[in-house]
């Protein structure tokens, strides 16, 4: 991430979903699903007949979107495009890895945890002053 | 419109480090020791955070999970599921305001339940005209945005569909502390990292 990285104010942005069904449909009775003039939606429904190509489509989509701020996206389909995830490092949109029913969030896997943990390890700010 | 303004939790220091300096390309001028202390224990604290809020999430997904399940077994398979949602014009009520934070860092801010006259105003004027509204005409917004969302699943809706939508309401608060958090600890973690890059050199 760029030192002075331009944040762009807005007044409404929009919160787009890469996840299940449930998690899609939940999410829209809480008000976030958005359809513009030309049809387009701010999420995308990840089944057994979807795609990877799909998935990459969108995220690439979604996180080039002026209008969108937060990225939601089902971890175990992070797992399946985890290298375009982990290359991501724009401040906006955040990108936020979710737990799904039947996959549980795991930590170890989130792309923006496993940026940071070197800091623990030997390479550190305390072990290189020693 | 209920708008909720998310203040990170981290012992009281809420602001930047006064100390820090700024940083040119060259990062020929390295941050005062106090203020490196500092920004490690901002790192550490909003990194707890984040971890502390993705175990609430968990938990709040699994209840508005459960709660919808039961709306599903209630109402039927084919009253609940996506192949429901048309492609209307239908812009979002639930939305995002995005601040500026020192210079590097966005800040979210949810506005919950916005209506479609007021989305329109923001666009036009980018100015803070919803926030004057009574709190009397808020609560009958936020009804009707509510009761517009659910009506797309028809018009008897169970208890447990609404219990559901609020716990997707939470959840979404939830998520927009986690961004906040994740902004905060990035923006640390790579000032802490130019300084470690500086101390190779």
């Amino acid at each position: 991430m760029a030192n002075r990285a331009q944040i762009p104010t807005k007044n409404s942005a929009l919160i787009a979903m890469i996840a299940d069904e449930d998690t899609v449909v939940g999410f829209l009775l809480a008000g976030v699903g958005n359809i513009d003039i030309r049809r387009k939606t701010n999420y995308l429904i990840v089944d057994s007949k979807t795609t990877v190509k799909q998935i990459e489509d969108a995220f690439k989509e979604f996180t080039t979107r002026e209008d969108i701020a937060i990225v939601l996206i089902s971890q175990y389909v992070a797992n399946m495009i985890r290298f375009l995830v982990d290359s991501y490092n724009k401040p906006v949109p955040a990108i936020l890895e979710i737990p799904s029913k039947d996959h549980p969030y795991d930590p170890a896997h989130d792309s923006v945890l496993s940026r940071v943990k070197y800091l623990f390890s030997a390479e550190s700010v305390a072990s290189g002053r020693r | 419109m209920e708008e909720r303004h998310f203040i990170p939790e981290s012992g009281g220091d809420q602001e930047p480090p006064q100390e820090a300096v700024e940083v040119e390309n060259r990062r020929e001028v390295r941050l005062q020791p106090g203020a490196e202390e500092k920004l490690v224990l901002q790192f550490m604290d909003s990194l707890n955070s984040y971890l502390s809020l993705s175990h609430s999430l968990s938990s709040t997904l699994g209840q508005a999970w459960m709660e919808l399940a039961s709306a599903r077994h209630s109402m039927g398979t084919a009253r609940l599921n996506t192949s429901l949602l048309d492609l209307k014009f239908h812009p979002a009520s639930t939305t995002l305001k995005i601040t500026e934070y020192d210079d590097a860092k966005a800040w979210f801010v949810l506005r919950k339940w916005v209506s479609s006259e007021e989305v329109e105003e923001d666009e036009d004027s980018n100015s803070t005209k919803s926030s004057e509204r009574a709190d009397d005409d808020d609560d009958v917004v936020v009804r009707r945005e509510r009761a517009k969302s659910l009506s797309v699943f028809g018009i008897l809706i169970p208890p447990k569909l609404r219990a559901a939508q609020l716990s997707f309401e939470r959840a979404l608060e939830t998520l927009v502390e986690m961004a906040n958090m994740r902004s905060r600890f990035l923006y640390s973690f790579h000032q802490l990292h130019q300084e470690v890059e500086d101390t190779k050199e």
